[in-house]
Parts: C-alpha cells; structure tokens; sequence
C-alpha cells in the first residue's frame, strides 16, 4: 500500500496543477463565448453588418472549454451515473465493482486518446476553419486561416486529462480498498448539476 | 449481433458506470465483437461533433446567467414579490414556494438550480413557522421541475439540438403546461392546508407594499420578458437570447442592485464552466450513442415492436407516458431525451403527433421525472439541502407527484395546452 | 454480398440526394448480381457535415458521401468554383459541363490534396439553382438587394457574392432559419426552390423569389478510393456506372419536383419574378468582383476557374451544334 501511496501522492499533485490551469483557462473561454456572441448581436443588430466569425470563435472555446473543465468534475466525482447498487453493498463489494468500472472507463479513455491523435494529425485536422484566421505577423499584414486541428485538439487534451484523472482514482480506489482512505489527499467534492 | 449493445448499456448504468463511459463502452465493445473495429473512430468522431454545435451553446450561458442572478441577490428579491402576493394565504409559505419556482422558472433552465437557491431560503424558513422539514424539502422538489418546463430550460435545448426542433417554438410550448403543474401544485397546497391547518406567513400586504415588492422584483422578472420577446421579435436566435441574458444580469448584478463584484467572476464563471462541460460531454457521448443505433437498425425494429402493440396513437402514447415515467426514476432527463427522442420521436410523428407536442410530452414527463424517487436529481438535491434523507423526502413529495401526473396526461391528451402559443405566434403548424 | 457500401447524404428522404442514392442503390445491386449491397443512411445518422463526413470517407468509415460545395470547401476550397455565379447559363450547358473532363480535372486535383483518400465520383445536382429570395420586396435588379440581411453559410465565397450584391450577409444555421425569417433576423436567403419549399419558407414571409438563377446547386458525389480501387475491374465498372445513372437521376428530379414547388409558391401568394436579360446582365455586372476575389484568394482557384470557363465554352459550342442539327 505503501508503493500505492507514492505513486498516489505525485499524481495528485500533478492533475491538481493541471486541472486549476485548465479550469482557469476554461473560465476565460466561457467568458470569450459570452463576448463573441454579444459582438454577434450587436453587429447584426445595430450596425446591421454580421460578422462571419463569432459563431465559430465562440465554438472553439466551448470545445476548450468542455476539454479543460471535464476532467476536474470527473475528478470531484461529478460524472452522472447511477450509484444506487455501489452504495447498497458492502465497502469492499462496492470497491471491487467500482475498481472494474475505473478499469473500463480506463480502456474507453485508451482508446479515445488513440483515436483522438489520429484524428488531429490525421485528414480531418487538415481542414480549415471557415472563418477564423490568426495574425502571423506583428504588422497584421501575414494571416494564417485556423486549420480544423486546433479545435479537435481541445477533446484529445481532454481525454488525455481524464485518463490522467482515471489513472488517479483507479490508485484511490485500491488505496480505500487496503483500508488507508485516512491517507489519501483530498479532493474537494463536486456540487451536483446536469442540463436540468 | 450490434442491437445488443442496448442491454448491456443498461447493465452498465445499472451498475454504476458513468452515463457518459457506458454510452461509450457498450456500442464500443459491440462494434469490436462484430469486427467493425474501424466505425470505433465514428463513435468518437462523433462526440467531438455531438459537441461542436451553434444552438448547444445556450446551454454553458443560461447556466452562467443562473448563477451570475443567484449570486446577485435576485433570488430573495423573487421570493419577498411571491410572499407580498400569497404570504398571507393559509399555507403561505408554501404558496410562496411555489410561486417562486415559477418566477424563478422564467430565469433559470434549471431544477436543480432552482431547488438549492430556493431550497436554501425557504425550507429554513418553512420549517421555522412550523412545517415539517420533509414537507418543506417535499414541496420545493416537487415545485422545482416547474424550472425546465417554463423557459428558458437546458432540456428543450437538447431535445430540439438532437430532434432538430425549432428552440423557440418548443420554449413558447412550455409556457402553459409550466403554469398548469404550478397552479396544480398550489390547489394541492390549499387542500392540504385547509386540512392540516398550515400557519398563514405574513398579514395581507397592502396593494402599495405590493407595488413596493414587485418595484424591486422588477429587474429580475424582465429577463423572462427579454429573453422571449427578443426572439419573437427576431432581435435574436435563443442562442443569443442567453448570451444577452447573461449580459442582463451582469448588468443587473453590477450596477442596478449592486450586489456582485467582481471578485465574485471567477468562480461564476468556473461552476458553469463546470456544469456545463460535463453536460456537453454527455451530449457528444449520446450522439455518438445515437449513431450506433442507427448502424444497428435498433429504431426500425423497436418501432415495429411498439406498432404492434397498438396502432391507436392514444394508448402508445399512454403506453409512451409509462415508460418515459419509469425510465424518468433511475435516469436524468437529459440522457434520457437524447437516448431516447431520436428512437421514440419518429414512430409518433409518423402517427401523426406534433413534433412540438411530442416534444413537450417527453420533456415534461421526463422533467417530473427529476423528483420521482429512487433515482431523482432534485431530490437529491433537495436533501442536500434541508438535511432531510431522500427517502423522508420521497414519501412527502407523494401527493404533489400526483397532481404533476395528471398535468402530464392532460398535456398528453390535450395538445391545446402545449400547441396554442407556438401556433398563435407562429412557430408552430 | 461481397462488397458492401455504406452511403450517407445529409438531407432526408424528399431530397433529390435520395433519389440519386436509390438509382444507385438499384443500380449497383442488379448489376453486380449482389455481388454488391449498398446500405443507405440518409441523415445526420453517420456524420452530420462535410468536414465529419470526408473525414469518415477518407477513413472509410463512410464509402459514399455526397457534399455540396459549401460541405469540401474546408479541404478542398476550389470546388467552390461551382458557386460562381452566373458562369453557366442553364440546365443543359450545366449537365454537359459535369459529364465532362471538368470533373475529371477536380477528381485529380482533389485526389492529390487528400493522399490520394478521396475520390471524386460524379457531380450532379441538388435542388436546381440557386436563386434569391426575401421577405421584403421584389427584387428586379441589384440595386434592390442594398441593405438585406441575406443568410448565407460560413464560407467566404457566397458571403463575398451577397456583398458584392450590396446586401448584408448573415450567417444563420439552416435548422434556425425558419424562425430567423419569420422574426427579421435575416430577410432573404439563396437556396433553391425545393428547399425552399420543404422548409416552409414561405409560411415565415419569404415571399419574393428571383429566378436570377445565379449558381447551378452542384452535388459532389464523393467514395473512399481505397474502398473503389480495392474493388476488381468489373465491379468498379458497375460502381461508374452506378453513379452515371445517379448523376442522371439527380439531373431530372429537381426538374420534375421543382414544378409544383414553384405552383405551391405562387398559390402561397409568392411573387416569383423572372429578370429581363438586360436585368440579368446587370446582376452578371455586379457578381464580377467575385471571380477575381475567387482567383487571388482561393488556393489553386485560378487552375479551376480556367478549367471551369473552358468547359462551359467547349459545351456552348457542342450545345450549340447539336441543337442547331436538330431543328432542321
Ligand atoms: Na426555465
Ligand atoms: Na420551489
């Protein structure tokens, strides 16, 4: 258990570092969308001339930021499910199954992480962006049409956090399961949410 | 061979994994048994498309602008506008609670929002005039799903994303069928206070304190106003229309109430950014879900099923109100529409059901289903926080269930009630 | 079945996309003696756009695909040329273009840009021409369309061509569209008129169409081309011929189901107005910043555009020729 808690320890600190980065950067986006998206009204609106790139500026951050935030609710514990059985059975009962589910959750998020670096380098990240370009020079002369890539990077970045996470918990759990739960560092609990 | 991923989905769930995975594991380990391990890549190309959606956004913004009015003060401002109404009614508090829900419903998309910003100011005080705490946690619970069914509501935006709906026509839909579970649930509270004897709240308040109360109420009750009548008067698309809302309550926030500051951004900003990424996750996991169904011809075949049961659109769809309620006790709705509108949604509309009907229907079933024990979200919730256990809660709610089921089958038989606003205004055929 | 293709078109079962796919469908099953099954998922079931559904096709999650032009402008920009407006003058100088070298040019160009992943098949047709419609006034002449909120797609292309009209485009995603029109959010659109019609436009107040037919509505008919050439040579050949007979198909549907479109428009009280050739001429004028903008700005577009005005004159003449031998 001892070896269990060394390798716990670390790793802890490691999401717990990305993650805050991650939430950070996550808040900032949710925050750019709202902008985008009023620039959009306004425009549209008042001056009657629409812009054609808030509608897919704001898109990218809301991949950014569903990449970067997912992975700190999962750790909080914050992903749905229907936890009614675990918490029917016995301690040790309910650690084992729950130790197989992180174990399924674990070849899902391999999988995904796989897949998710092909599809970045792969044929879909060569398509551009319809509508957003970045400066390549200081003197806004030069400008580079956002290659697809960018965007579809936000979900490989976070399932690479969530298998970081899962390897964490799959740890935790076997920690709780030798019985040094006392032991672990802690991580603060999630509020409860969903679409409704 | 591939249909079987459906019961082991539902084993999944059942055992506890993560809706999100489970949608993933189990078309996954089918597709590989099957030796399709190439159309893998199709289930995650599309939750990352699932994901990548204009109308979707709402979702991220409506949270946002619900927690940037909560932290704002606005929801003690709704409350002391329902208590001058209906504080002095036998029953009082309880009529406010209700009553606050459905003000709140006009702000906010959410139950759970609403259960813990109302829930936390009032079974408190419930409980201090003398109601039981389960019946306080009971009648805030059971108000609350009032929230998604009045617009704006995160569960029509999904529905209309994964159905291809129209947004607005299903938001003007919800109006009527929101205010009938309301007034449902205060006849309830006005039969059980006449006999249990409930404690009055307040003295009756005078028409000008009234005026006074709805002076300072006014702010917060024009977001419903602003958000619907900018999209029927085409100033914006809902997507925008939540944008702008979170502007109002910024502004509303900052400089008409004073009450946030902006050491209270951060935070705001990374609840719902929180929320809203793991609702977003699971919708891209549910259209990827989707795709495998289709792959699997699991509709063709389940609508032969169903159509053999009965061809009489009114018992399936009695049949439907059924199901959707018992997977409504172990499922949130949202999961629950986007697995299963895109099954259900076709064989009805074929029958000859509106599409806004249909949609109503299943959102507003599902939706109750957020306070249906042994799987409710707002129970939960609402546990959380009274301190009352779900299962004291569960039994209380009883009475106020029943009256919500026969709203569901009068919206269900009745297509006026949820059909009239979007035909008048046009939205609807 | 030896061989099975997966076919996706992201429009539904009114749509001329499907007609094509079922030609095909009947087409490749007979021919091949089953040897061959085509498996038709219409919709969004598979892949919702151009970008996710080529991506499927380069990978062959998907073996058949069929985009606009709008849909492969993110990997291939240059099929926009079809959007052009007014280099084709009508139906029959269209169908002789697409059945030409030209598309065998764009095959060979798109075969290149995507590692040799995808293939071009056919181009055929989706819903006629593309023309403008509002909510507002009958437009006879560009001066008309100052000041409209036209909604276009995100893509540079149409927005270049709606202002270059003087009118203001608006992006707009197509399932909001209907609500965008009935509340002024956008005040006109160029679609077709069997989209048009299918959506119910008309109900929302778009009540003014100009039959200034400014872009042949073209189909690309995409297929993994690891898929096709793993296929034997005669299969392939069935696969060809498939596709002709789509292409066919796609050709003559629009033209049957747009007759009671345009009779359900007028009966709905529409204004359809058909611009004078001196009016036509002055939208030609007004278009004409789009195609240099067209040749500067879009990668390998002046190849294309060359590629395109070549055919379209080569077809003038053949055109010409056969329809002078046929009226003596
Ligand atoms: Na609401
Ligand atoms: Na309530």
């Amino acid at each position: 258990m001892n070896i269990l808690l060394t390798l716990v320890s670390p790793l802890s600190l490691v999401n717990e570092t990305l993650l805050r980065v991650g939430r950070a950067i996550g808040a900032v986006a949710i925050a750019l969308m709202v902008l985008a998206i009023l620039v959009q009204v306004f425009f549209r609106y008042i001056l009657n001339n629409a812009l054609p790139w808030p509608d897919e500026a704001a898109r990218f951050c809301m991949m950014w930021m569903t990449g970067l935030m997912a992975p700190t609710a999962f750790r909080r514990g914050g992903f749905v499910a229907i936890d009614m059985l675990l918490y029917s059975l016995p301690r040790t009962i309910a650690g084992v199954i729950n130790l197989i589910l992180l174990s399924l959750s674990f070849i899902v998020l391999v999988v995904a992480v796989q897949i998710g670096w092909g599809e970045v380098t792969g044929f879909g990240g060569r398509f551009t962006t319809a509508s957003l370009y970045v400066p390549l020079s200081f003197d806004f002369t030069q400008w580079l049409r956002v290659p697809r890539s960018w965007m579809m990077a936000s979900l490989l970045v976070g399932v690479i956090l969530l298998l970081s996470v899962n390897i964490e918990l799959i740890l935790r759990t076997l920690v709780k399961l030798f019985g040094g739960e006392d032991r672990l560092p802690i991580i603060e609990a999630a509020s409860i949410g969903g679409s409704e | 061979m591939l249909i079987w991923f459906l019961p082991l989905f539902l084993i999944f769930l059942l055992v506890g994994l993560p809706v999100f995975f489970g949608l993933l594991a189990a078309p996954g380990i089918l597709l590989f048994l099957n030796g399709q391990e190439k159309d893998i890549t199709l289930l995650y190309r599309n939750v990352y498309n699932g994901m990548d959606s204009f109308p979707l956004m709402a979702i991220p913004f409506f949270m946002l602008a619900g927690e940037l009015m909560n932290k704002g003060g606005i929801t003690i401002r709704l409350v002391e506008f329902a208590q001058a109404l209906m504080g002095h009614l036998r029953g009082g508090l309880a009529h406010v609670n209700v009553l606050s829900s459905m003000l709140f419903a006009g702000l906010s998309g959410s139950a759970v929002a609403d259960t813990s910003a109302l829930g936390s100011m009032l079974i408190p005080a419930m409980e201090k005039q003398g109601y039981s705490r389960k019946f306080a946690a009971a009648i805030t619970a059971a108000s609350s799903v009032i929230g998604p069914i009045i617009p704006p509501s995160g569960i029509m935006i999904i529905y209309a994303y994964v159905m291809g709906e129209s947004v607005a026509a299903l938001f003007l839909a919800g109006i009527v069928p929101g205010i009938m579970v309301g007034l449902g649930l205060m006849l309830m509270v006005k039969f059980m206070a006449d006999k249990y004897d409930f404690p009055v709240a307040s003295r009756k308040y005078t028409w000008p304190e009234r005026g006074q109360a709805s002076l300072k109420a006014f702010f917060p009750l024009m977001t419903p106003v602003i958000i619907l009548g900018g999209i029927l008067v085409g100033v914006f698309t809902p997507t925008e229309a939540a944008a702008v809302a979170v502007a109002y309550a910024l502004i509303i926030g900052f400089f008409v109430l004073r009450t946030l500051t902006l050491k209270d951004i951060p935070d705001i900003l990374t609840r719902a950014g929180l929320t809203s990424s793991v609702v977003m996750l699971l919708v891209g996991a549910a259209m990827a879900f989707k795709t495998v169904v289709s792959l699997s011809h699991a509709p063709e075949q389940l609508a032969q099923f169903i159509l053999s049961l009965s061809e009489n659109p009114l018992i399936l769809l009695f049949l439907i109100n059924i199901l959707l309620f018992v997977v409504g006790m172990f499922l949130d709705a949202g999961p629950a529409i986007i697995i299963l509108g895109p099954i259900l949604g076709p064989i009805f509309i074929s029958l000859g059901v509106d599409p806004i009907h249909f949609a109503i229907i299943m959102s507003v079933n599902l939706t109750v289903g957020l306070a249906t024990p042994p799987m409710g979200l707002v129970l939960f919730v609402a546990s959380a926080v009274s301190g009352e256990r779900v299962e004291a809660i569960a039994r209380a709610i009883l009475p106020f269930l029943a009256v919500e089921v026969v709203v569901i089958f009068l919206i269900t038989y009745i297509p006026a009630i949820s059909m009239t606003i979007p035909r008048l205004t046009g939205f609807a055929n | 079945a030896d061989y099975k293709l997966r076919a996706t078109a992201n429009s539904n079962e009114n749509d001329e996309d499907y007609d094509g796919l079922v030609v095909f469908k009947n087409y490749v099953e007979a021919a091949s003696n089953g040897a061959i099954e085509v498996e038709l998922f219409i919709g969004t079931q598979l892949c919702s756009n151009g970008a996710e559904c080529l991506q499927g096709v380069a990978d062959g999650t998907v073996d058949i695909y069929i985009s606009t032009s709008g849909g492969a402008s993110g990997i291939f920009p240059y099929v926009q040329v079809l959007d052009l407006p007014y280099l084709m003058a009508d139906d029959r100088i269209a169908e002789q273009v697409l059945s030409g070298d030209f598309t065998r040019t764009m095959r060979d160009m798109a075969l290149e840009d995507s590692g040799d992943a995808i293939r071009l098949m056919t181009i055929g047709n989706t819903g006629g021409w593309r023309n403008f419609a509002n909510t507002k006034r009958r437009v006879a002449e560009p001066a008309d369309m100052e000041g409209l909120k036209i909604r276009t797609v995100v893509a540079d292309l149409p927005q270049e061509l709606v202002k270059a009209m003087g009118a203001s485009p608006t992006p707009i995603p197509w399932p909001e569209l209907f609500t965008s029109f009935q509340t002024g959010v956008v005040e006109g659109s160029k679609n077709g008129i069997t989209d048009i019609m299918g959506m119910k436009f008309p109900d929302a107040g778009l009540q003014y169409l100009t039959l200034d037919g400014h872009a042949y509505m073209g189909a690309l008919w995409w297929m993994s081309n690891e898929t096709f050439m793993e296929m034997p040579e005669d299969m392939r050949r069935v696969v060809v011929d498939g596709f002709y007979a789509l292409q066919q198909a796609t050709f003559a549907s629009p033209k049957r189901k747009s007759i009671q479109a345009y009779e359900d428009f007028v009966a709905g009280g529409g204004d359809l107005y058909v611009p004078t050739p001196e009016q036509k001429e002055a939208f030609k004028v007004s278009a004409a910043p789009v195609y240099d903008w067209f040749k500067a700005n879009v990668t390998r577009g002046d190849v294309i555009f060359e590629a395109l005005t070549t055919a379209v004159a080569e077809a003038e003449v053949e055109v010409n020729a056969a329809r002078a031998a046929d009226l003596n």
